[in-house]
């Protein structure tokens, strides 16, 4: 008791509270701008919103969310949002994970070279999916150019098959975001000890066994870090996919998670109803934000 | 072939190795900066490997349309909001640094994670409280609304820097007397400048980059320069030149400061997501 006591007293006693000087224009800005309306949506999905007033406007309880699971668009939505996640993110790791280690070796201009790969990750997501739009048109588009040559054709254009569409607006979150994962994992190989590479070396270890033997393993948690971040982010995609298809071919060929919110908020004007959903887009993004912030995160050593 | 030989050789093949990647991977950004060179007309109507310089679409850009006020509206609103969540954000990250209090990591965590939340799902709040407000149509709906994801990724992006200053620099300007407000803007500012100079430029891509809040909460008046280069699809016959056109033009910016940033894009890309 005693010495915690003394402990106490010889550290300076300040007057007040110093710190909220610091921290209340922050958490003060965030709570209005942030908080507020995340707690003001919740409550906006409780009721029948239509965005022009029409006299309908009233409180229906847990009726939104009851609609959600009637709606077999939103059902599809959910299954082609979960799908985007499951094929897009693996190719991204495999194709950033052999590239990372490509270029744990050295060889001229790979710093430059490493760099240079980043680009596609920070070109912005409307010009992304515009340009893949353009690539992808009938005729004239690059890529539908190029099947061509090799005896693919595509008179209605690519983007106009549902299958298509959607395999094409996978493939540009794949070409937008393995250099993410690469930049990553690059971090974590060049973190493990050249000593223990070499060593391994020194014994005989083969290409694959060094690869898969030794830096995979100790990978592990920096690749499911990974996983995580991209997953969060992946969930959140729309101004890529929405200039690409809007949604479509057809109602609802690309109709991701997001595309559905913003097509029943702003185009159906029903608010309430989007709200419930984005309520549901929320509890899904936090289940991950916590593995994410159980696993990895110390304030005190960020 | 001796030793160092076949070592040479193995760079030289790693190398042209990933040339070859690096170079599928900029192919689609070779797309638009090549095809702003095109007219609308020549490449719609001919192979996309042919090309005959013009700079007809640029010309059509910076005089017909409505890409100029869109790129100052975009720079109203991206250096507001960089600059708000840059004071703000570094006086909470020294806050959170420096000081012991009750509730500190609840505080910062919830920081983090509600700078996760989708911009989708918050669209729908924050277009009714603004439109109630009267501010839909306004820069200031904007920048606040870019304030509330670079706001908290720039307290999480600066933490590192602010607790890897030494304690003795403040405990000897406390000595001198200063106060804690003095040793923040006089000792920590100052030592932490290469940390807020990324921050803010990682901040103000963000906002130079972002679609959602300018699509719901905009209209002719305070069009971001995203929504302007969207606007090049058109009603009927997209005009592919000028859109490229505008497309590079605000690409050049995110190109350099990509390039600067190189030794940064770790920590900028995942602050907060990754111990380090």
């Amino acid at each position: 008791m005693n010495s915690i006591h003394s402990k106490r007293s010889l550290r300076p006693r300040k007057r007040g509270r110093p710190f909220l000087y610091f921290i209340i224009p922050a958490a003060l800005t965030v709570g209005v701008i942030l908080v507020f309306p995340i707690i003001y949506g919740f409550g906006l999905s409780f009721f029948n919103w239509p965005q022009v007033d029409d006299g309908t406007r009233a409180f229906i309880g847990f009726k939104n969310y009851l609609d959600l699971f009637q709606d077999s668009l939103f059902w599809r939505s959910l299954m082609l949002q979960l799908g985007f996640i499951f094929i897009a993110i693996p190719i991204q790791l495999v194709i950033g994970f052999f590239v990372a280690i490509l270029f744990n070796n050295d060889f001229p201009a790979s710093g430059l070279l490493r760099t240079l790969l980043l680009l596609p990750v920070f070109v912005l997501p409307v010009l992304s999916g515009l340009t893949w739009k353009l690539m992808l048109q009938p005729r004239y588009g690059v890529i539908t150019y190029l099947l061509s040559q090799i005896g693919l054709e595509f008179p209605q254009g690519i983007l106009s098959d549902k299958s298509l569409a959607y395999a094409a607006v996978i493939i540009q979150d794949i070409w937008r975001m393995w250099p993410f994962m690469f930049m990553i994992l690059y971090a974590g190989i060049s973190g493990i000890s050249k000593d223990l590479i070499e060593a391994a070396e020194i014994d005989g270890a083969s290409f694959y066994q060094k690869t898969f033997k030794i830096i995979l393993p100790l990978l592990r948690g920096t690749i499911a870090t990974a996983i995580l971040l991209r997953t969060i982010d992946a969930l959140r995609i729309f101004s890529e996919v929405f200039v690409m298809t809007k949604g479509g071919p057809g109602s609802d060929g690309t109709m991701l998670f997001s595309l559905y919110i913003h097509k029943q908020a702003f185009q159906f004007g029903k608010l309430g109803y989007a709200s419930s959903m984005a309520v549901v887009l929320i509890v899904i993004t936090l289940l991950f934000a916590f593995g994410l912030v159980r696993k990895n995160m110390d304030i005190d050593t960020a | 072939m001796t030793r160092k030989n076949k070592k040479r050789l193995r760079a030289w093949l790693l190398f042209t190795l990933a040339i070859i990647i690096v170079m599928m991977e900029l192919f689609p950004i070779y797309i638009v900066v090549s095809n702003g060179f095109k007219r609308d007309l020549d490449i719609r109507t001919s192979n996309p490997f042919s090309f005959k310089f013009s700079m007809r679409s640029y010309q059509q850009v910076f005089e017909k349309s409505d890409f100029i006020p869109s790129i100052s509206n975009s720079l109203i609103v991206g250096l507001s909001s960089t600059a708000i969540s840059l004071i703000f954000g570094s006086m909470a990250a020294y806050g959170i640094a420096r000081f012991k209090f009750k509730g500190r990591k609840g505080l910062s965590y919830s920081f983090l994670v509600s700078r996760m939340v989708p911009q989708i799902a918050l669209s729908v709040p924050i277009f009714i409280l603004f439109d109630r407000l009267g501010l839909t149509d306004t820069h200031i709906s904007l920048i606040l609304a870019y304030t509330s994801f670079n706001l908290p990724y720039i307290i999480w992006l600066l933490l590192p820097f602010f607790a890897s200053v030494s304690p003795s620099f403040e405990e000897a300007a406390l000595v001198d007397g200063c106060n804690k407000k003095q040793v923040f803007w006089r000792i920590f500012l100052p030592l932490t400048a290469p940390g807020l100079v990324v921050a803010a430029i990682f901040a103000f891509i963000m906002a130079w980059n972002e679609y959602i809040y300018a699509l719901v909460l905009t209209g002719n008046t305070t069009k971001t320069a995203p929504i302007a280069v969207n606007g090049f699809m058109g009603q009927y016959a997209p005009k592919w030149g000028q859109l490229a056109a505008s497309g590079t033009i605000i690409l050049i910016p995110v190109i350099i400061f990509t390039l600067a940033l190189q030794r940064y894009i770790i920590k900028g890309l995942t602050a907060g997501g990754v111990k380090e």
